[in-house]
């Protein structure tokens, strides 16, 4: 949009004219994508580089406030008339136009699977922010090691390219775990970058049919200098662990692990006790979310994003006193719909379900 | 009076089970349909709003004029009924589309959403004709059944009435400070804060109809006021008109607290069935009503996507048909005919001799 349009329609006597609506009701007239704040965006490019995962390019609205390397984004769709969301990890490197996740089929994953299946050029998707500090800082240390596996590829690619577009002299091991050739992302990029940058030593590892595993042996072989290599992982939990347990007896440098905000998010405090009504359960609001104390106490209230995105986990309250986690504002609340995860109890709370 | 007495526990037992069904079969089955059904509707009001303010504008000619505010009176008939309470009763919370979402949407009425969901989808919703428990009753303005003390001042009641379908949204606006509490178990401290939220919402809607858009238009601010004066009142005439009838009518059942402790699953339901009264007439009548022409499914089912009603109102009535319950519907003339002859009944004292009907032996005879 147009910036003086996009001031002019984000004044507050546009905003009077819209009242009670938004101004973005009116702009959905128009088109999905145009939108004061939030940011979306149109696929521009899908590529299925192996059978079960698709790479989408997408073109972000203006409201797109750019990302770091390795951070994710929550990508929202529309599936049987309701809008879903699921977390993917950038690829792209943070000064490119254009977003790049790759996204894998996934067993029961409905978002998953249908952009690998469906999505095709001109999709419209519904963006978050970028989330997440897997690389604060974007300049290259002297070494480093990328140690990925699986779809974990892409948050470090991210950071392969920032650092590479920068001209980073960085001397690189990036070293990949797959579980075959054919479900290898990024395969040949890889290998070109690695055919130009000669700092750059790229070794990919297949685990499938009786392959290696990551163990001490293999990582001593393939990163006899790893003491002096600062390590960004990412990969399936399991993998993560290992590899952490791994390094750390080897290395004193800095490791970074990608993980997602929700999981990084501080547990949440809360006071007060916390009924539900239906199950007729009651709870202490001292420890976690709404959405974690009915888990805790055997609730399987819905969810999606935990990070207060998607509205999935939204319930009932009859009546209570909450805090806001994202900002840590107290307000009480009598027959309202909350998110379940971005709440806290500031009080007693009463919730349906 | 009309209310069931040759249905045994059983009966309801089956009876609400019924109900339920009809309920999952349609909650099961939401999908892509009903979000293109409701975003449709949107679009429509929407679209139907820019065209009315901007014919408004060209506010001179009177074919403009009347244009105009056909269609910002239509777009605020069908945000008030259509989506505005319908979305508020979380009838599209499936959907995840933060435009209806029922915990932010704000509906264009002086009526703050958050006390619209309290006085209405709890309290109206709960204790459904419950004398002294549904504030809906009447308004705490008007006697509307004969287990309502009588009071001189009712005597006034039919141009009390005129002038409450006048001011509508005002009137649903001060409804949940429920002035009656005051100093009992209601603190001034909190009527304030809610005079506070209704305030705001106020403002909003002067501002906008009554002085930012007519004074866009320039010369033509008073056509323009003219024209967003009657869309508003044309509003709320609509949506008395649909309410008093969805509850007010003849044949329609209020209960006392005795009747209504301890309901039963089935008995919830027959209060509910027995409390409202429908409308019939075309679909486009039904969807600018928001469908509370099928207020006795809305009360059954005050979630379900409200284009499902028009589905299942065959099954309810047969299902009503099968057990011997009244099901309560007419065209509008004739329901609104029984509101007002109900209106002034009540505004005499006395009390109203009470038909039996729709007992066993009725019912054997019916079939
Ligand atoms: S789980 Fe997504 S908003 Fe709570």
């Amino acid at each position: 949009m147009n910036p003086i349009v996009k001031r002019m329609l984000g004044s507050s006597l546009a905003r009077a004219l819209a009242h009670p609506s938004s101004v973005d009701d009116y702009l959905a007239l128009i088109d999905d994508r145009l939108s004061l704040a939030e940011p979306r965006g149109r696929v521009v490019h899908a590529v299925r580089q192996t059978p079960d995962s698709v790479t989408l390019a997408i073109e972000p609205n203006s409201n797109w406030r750019g990302h770091h390397a390795g951070q994710h984004v929550l990508v929202g769709l529309t599936l049987d008339g309701a809008r879903h969301s699921r977390c993917f990890s950038i690829a792209s490197a943070p000064d490119e136009p254009l977003i790049e996740i790759t996204v894998k089929r996934n067993g029961a994953g409905r978002v998953s699977n249908y952009l690998v299946d469906q999505a095709q050029r001109g999709q419209l998707l519904y963006l978050s922010p970028a989330e997440g500090d897997f690389c604060p800082r974007s300049q290259a240390p002297a070494k480093a090691l990328l140690l990925s596996a699986g779809s974990g590829i892409t948050p470090v690619m991210s950071v392969l390219r920032t650092w590479l577009s920068h001209g980073a002299s960085t001397d690189i091991v990036f070293l990949h775990y797959a579980r075959a050739p054919v479900d290898m992302i990024y395969a040949d990029e890889l290998e070109a970058l690695a055919a130009e940058h000669a700092r750059l030593q790229s070794i990919t590892v297949f685990t499938g049919a009786g392959g290696a595993r990551l163990d001490a042996a293999a990582l001593d072989a393939q990163v006899p200098d790893l003491a002096e290599r600062e390590t960004w992982l990412c990969g399936p939990a399991g993998f993560m662990d290992t590899a952490e347990t791994l390094i750390a007896a080897r290395s004193s440098a800095p490791l970074h692990r990608e993980q997602f905000a929700a999981s990084r998010r501080a547990s949440a405090h809360g006071q007060g006790a916390v009924q539900f009504l239906k199950s007729d359960i009651a709870a202490s609001g001292e420890h976690g979310s709404l959405l974690e104390i009915a888990e805790d106490a055997g609730l399987s209230p819905p969810y999606g994003c935990r990070m207060g995105i998607c509205h999935a986990c939204k319930c009932h309250i009859a009546e209570g006193t909450v805090r806001d986690l994202r900002t840590d504002r107290v307000r009480q609340v009598r027959d309202t719909d909350l998110q379940l995860c971005i709440h806290a109890a500031a009080g007693d709370v009463a919730i349906d379900f | 009076m009309s209310k069931p007495t040759h249905l045994s526990e059983a009966d309801l037992t089956a009876f609400g089970q019924a109900l339920d069904q009809i309920r999952d079969d349609v909650m099961s089955d939401l999908g892509e349909r009903d979000a293109r059904y409701i975003l449709r509707v949107l679009r429509t009001q929407r679209a139907s709003e820019v065209a009315g303010r901007a014919l408004l504008f060209a506010g001179l000619l009177p074919p403009a004029w009347l244009a105009g505010t056909s269609l910002l009176a239509l777009s605020k008939i069908l945000e008030n009924m259509e989506i505005g309470h319908n979305v508020m009763h979380g009838q599209w919370d499936w959907m995840n589309d933060p435009a209806l979402d029922s915990a932010t949407y704000e509906w264009d009425n002086t009526c703050p959403s958050a006390q619209w969901k309290h006085s209405h989808n709890y309290v109206h919703h709960t204790f459904t004709n419950i004398v002294d428990l549904d504030r809906d009753l009447g308004y705490t303005l008007l006697r509307v059944s004969e287990d309502q003390a009588w009071e001189p001042r009712f005597l006034a009641q039919p141009g009390i009435a005129l002038l409450l379908a006048a001011f509508f949204q005002w009137g649903v606006a001060l409804h949940d400070l429920e002035f009656e509490r005051l100093g009992r178990d209601k603190s001034w401290k909190d009527m304030r804060a809610q005079a506070g939220q209704i305030l705001a919402k106020v403002r909003g809607q002067l501002l906008k109809d009554y002085l930012l858009f007519p004074t866009l238009a320039g010369p033509l601010f008073a056509p323009v006021l003219a024209g967003n004066l009657s869309a508003n009142f044309t509003r709320n005439i609509w949506s008395f008109l649909i309410i008093f009838c969805g509850h007010f009518t003849d044949e329609v059942e209020m209960y006392d607290r005795a009747e209504a402790t301890d309901e039963s699953r089935g008995q919830w339901y027959l209060r509910q069935l027995l409390g409202s009264s429908n409308l019939t007439g075309s679909v486009p009548f039904h969807v600018l009503s928001g469908h509370l022409s099928y207020q006795i499914e809305h009360h059954l089912f005050p979630d379900m996507p409200s284009h499902r009603y028009r589905e299942i109102a065959p099954r309810v009535q047969a299902l009503c048909a099968e057990y011997g319950i009244n099901y309560n519907t007419g065209s509008l003339a004739r329901q609104a005919g029984g509101v007002a002859r109900r209106i002034l009944r009540m505004s005499l004292p006395g009390r109203r001799r009470r038909r039996v009907t729709n007992t066993a032996a009725d019912f054997a005879e019916a079939a």
